[in-house]
């Protein structure tokens, strides 16, 4: 904005009109604000706690935003020996050094008070998932009495109960974050950190990596499903179960071609020979909602390219390109794969 | 700059001038001789070779001598080489001074009389670099510095042996056996099938040393790819990209065919020469791979005990233990590729440590290569 001379409108008016626009914008900006990886539209207490603590941080700030630049606009427009030096200095002391003392005491514990729920461990005989941070994917194995279920860059959860995570990493740091349900936490090489998260509603949501750690740290993130009970018991099971068998002619030439070519030494499908361990477990991969730790919708499409073009999809990944097999060979593995619901 | 420096300097420069001038002209009007058959004078052949050789000392400063040198596997692996790449110039016991290559010029030395000038570093430099404008070419793999040092290990023992002895290392079992007659029946050159057997044996079992891959019972598709590799470049050996070079498609089906049916037998590796432990520890990476560092199991692609194997993917229990451990770091430097399917080994060789390289290599060339059930696995 210039400043033209004579055409200077009176500050009030300016102020509205800038006030009214930063209105409309933040409006209109809100609209994405709702979504599957929102930390504005929580579905769980500590992602609501995280949420008021920004709203009040956000009203406060605006406040004395405009507190501050009021004052200094009325300090430009008076006459300057308006007023006695004694006032002034009051003005200064107070809105210089007590205003914020207590402000931020204020917000200071508000915030202290909202860590210890987050940080709390859930009750003993809780849900515990194991959660593995690896560039660049998510092991994730649930810890039941019954053994452990692994799965991959997939989490579901059973609403209005809370699930302990032990949060792990093997190469660097990660930091697993679901913003819907609460807080970051970070994945640290030697250690196990907790975190535990509740889910009030059920619905599908995506965590991701938020801790930078490499050149596909953007392209590791996971589809979180918060369910039902029963519906949740009922996932468990089915990912307990070994894979089933392939139902086509097509899929039972992929099932041999993935054995043949050596995919099992990396990736497990449990009930078959492939028992790898390096890799994500893909013994129910089929029913999971995309691939490539969130990268691509989940369909022979995708499979295929993914198992020919994995090296230019995703950089830096471990997996080899399987460029050298034919067309036909990589539709085959791909409807096996997508296969194992 | 004063005036007596001025008057001194422009003669100088004219001169100069004069002297470039007229070197020009001598070129340029063509009546200095490249005749290989003119000889050089004395003058400047005793230059040459003083140059040469300052050059190559110089050269040699910062190479760093194997103590494998003395290996005999390395004197048989040198000498199979020898008599490919060498001897056309440099002539062998039988045949000192091959008749074409005493014509060049300078003349390629029967090498046991010249040999004791050299340092083993200073062959290294002259076998991997070559030598300018003297007809001695580079090491045709640049990358190949394991078998430029066995190549160094051989010429050390070259001066000191007998004729008989020459033949034994370069020959092998040299009689016409009934796999010559096969391959040659087949449709591969009788040259050709000579320099196959020399080192791999006429029965794919590389003379029971460990000097060699072994050929014998190995995948076909795996071996004809490996042959074609070395053809493309893409797998880089300076010893068998020349030989590969030579034969044709329908050769290379014939080498990969016959190879293939041959019984493996032995072990190449003297088993009392493997640590028991390194065995172990490489039978556990080989089995159920080295997570933490993401290193997949071996025995998914290479066996042995899978029961599904890829035709492809060649079959590592019996190969020498030098010649596992060689690939897996020639693979880990990128500098080994090959055949479409060589990416697939780039990331697992790079993910494991020198030492687990020595490991798996160890505990493959302890394992029977018979392809019989190993009764210790539990797949």
């Amino acid at each position: 904005m210039t400043d033209r001379p004579g055409q200077v409108r009176p500050p009030a008016t300016r102020l509205g009109a800038m006030a009214g626009a930063v209105g409309l914008l933040s409006a209109v900006g809100m609209i994405g604000c709702r979504g599957t990886q929102s930390a504005l539209d929580p579905a769980g207490p500590a992602a609501a706690g995280v949420l008021s603590l920004f709203w009040w941080m956000l009203g406060g700030g605006v406040l004395i935003w405009l507190a501050v630049a009021g004052l200094a606009l009325y300090a430009i427009v008076i006459e300057r020996p308006q007023h006695e030096p004694t006032a002034t200095r009051w003005w200064v002391i107070g809105g210089g050094v007590v205003a914020p003392t207590v402000i931020l005491t204020v917000l200071l514990i508000y915030g202290l008070q909202l860590i210890p729920p987050l940080v709390r461990d859930a009750p003993p005989g809780s849900l515990t998932v194991e959660v593995d941070g690896v560039r660049w994917w998510w092991r994730v194995r649930y810890l039941t009495p019954d053994g452990p279920v692994e799965t991959a860059n997939e989490i579901r959860l059973p609403v209005d109960e809370p699930v302990q995570f032990l949060l792990r990493s093997d190469d660097v740091i990660h930091s697993f974050w679901i913003p819907a349900l609460g807080g970051k936490m970070d994945m640290i090489p030697g250690r196990e950190n907790r975190l535990a998260l509740t889910a009030d509603r059920a619905g599908t949501f995506r965590g991701a990596c938020a801790e930078y750690c490499g050149a596909s740290h953007a392209l590791m993130n996971f589809d979180v499903q918060t369910l039902p009970r029963q519906e949740f018991d009922a996932w468990l099971a089915a990912q307990r179960a070994p894979a089933v068998e392939p139902e086509t002619e097509l899929g039972a030439a992929g099932a041999r071609l993935f054995l043949q070519s050596g995919c099992g030494a990396c990736h497990a499908v449990r009930g078959t020979a492939a028992d790898g361990g390096v890799g994500p477990d893909l013994t129910h991969l089929g029913g999971r909602r995309t691939i490539g730790a969130g990268m691509l919708p989940n369909d022979v499409e995708a499979l295929r390219r993914w198992i020919r073009d994995v090296d230019e999809l995703k950089p830096d990944v471990d997996m080899p390109a399987f460029d050298h097999l034919s067309e036909e060979e990589l539709r085959a593995i791909a409807v096996y794969l997508k296969g194992l619901k | 700059m004063s005036e007596s420096l001025k008057r001194f300097l422009k003669p100088l420069g004219i001169t100069a001038a004069g002297l470039a001038l007229l070197g020009g002209l001598l070129v340029v009007s063509g009546i200095v001789p490249v005749r290989a058959s003119s000889g050089h004078w004395a003058i400047t052949r005793w230059f040459l070779s003083f140059s040469m050789a300052r050059s190559v000392s110089t050269d040699s400063l910062d190479v760093t001598v194997p103590d494998t040198l003395d290996d005999p596997r390395e004197i048989l692996r040198g000498a199979g080489h020898y008599q490919t790449g060498c001897y056309p110039c440099h002539g062998n016991p039988t045949t000192p001074h091959p008749r074409v290559a005493q014509a060049m010029l300078p003349q390629p030395p029967y090498l046991p009389e010249t040999l004791d000038q050299w340092e083993p570093e200073e062959l290294f430099v002259i076998v991997k670099h070559g030598i300018k404008l003297a007809g001695m070419p580079a090491w045709p793999a640049e990358d190949r510095d394991d078998e430029v040092w066995a190549m160094v290990a051989f010429l050390k023992r070259y001066p000191s042996l007998s004729e008989e002895e020459y033949g034994t290392l370069v020959w092998g079992d040299a009689a016409p056996g009934q796999g010559r007659a096969a391959l040659e029946a087949a449709g591969v050159v009788r040259a050709h099938v000579q320099t196959c057997v020399r080192c791999h044996g006429a029965d794919g079992n590389s003379r029971g040393v460990g000097a060699f891959p072994r050929l014998a019972g190995q995948h076909e598709v795996y071996l004809a790819e490996a042959l074609r590799a070395y053809v493309s470049g893409g797998r880089t050996s300076g010893i068998m990209e020349p030989i590969a070079a030579e034969l044709t498609a329908e050769e290379i089906d014939a080498l990969a065919a016959y190879f293939t049916a041959q019984t493996p037998r032995g072990l190449l590796t003297d088993p009392e020469a493997l640590s028991p432990e390194a065995v172990a520890r490489g039978e556990r990476i080989a089995r159920d791979g080295a997570p933490r560092r993401k290193v997949p199991s071996c025995v998914d692609c290479h066996g042995p005990g899978e029961a599904i194997e890829n035709e492809a993917y060649p079959l590592l229990a019996g190969q020498p233990e030098e010649y596992l451990r060689t690939q897996l770091e020639l693979f880990a430097r990128g500098a080994r590729d090959g055949s479409p399917r060589a990416n697939l080994m780039h990331e697992v060789a790079e993910n494991l440590s020198e030492e687990q390289m020595a490991d798996v290599a160890a505990y493959y060339a302890a394992e029977s290569p018979d392809g019989s059930p190993d009764t210790s696995s539990d797949e």
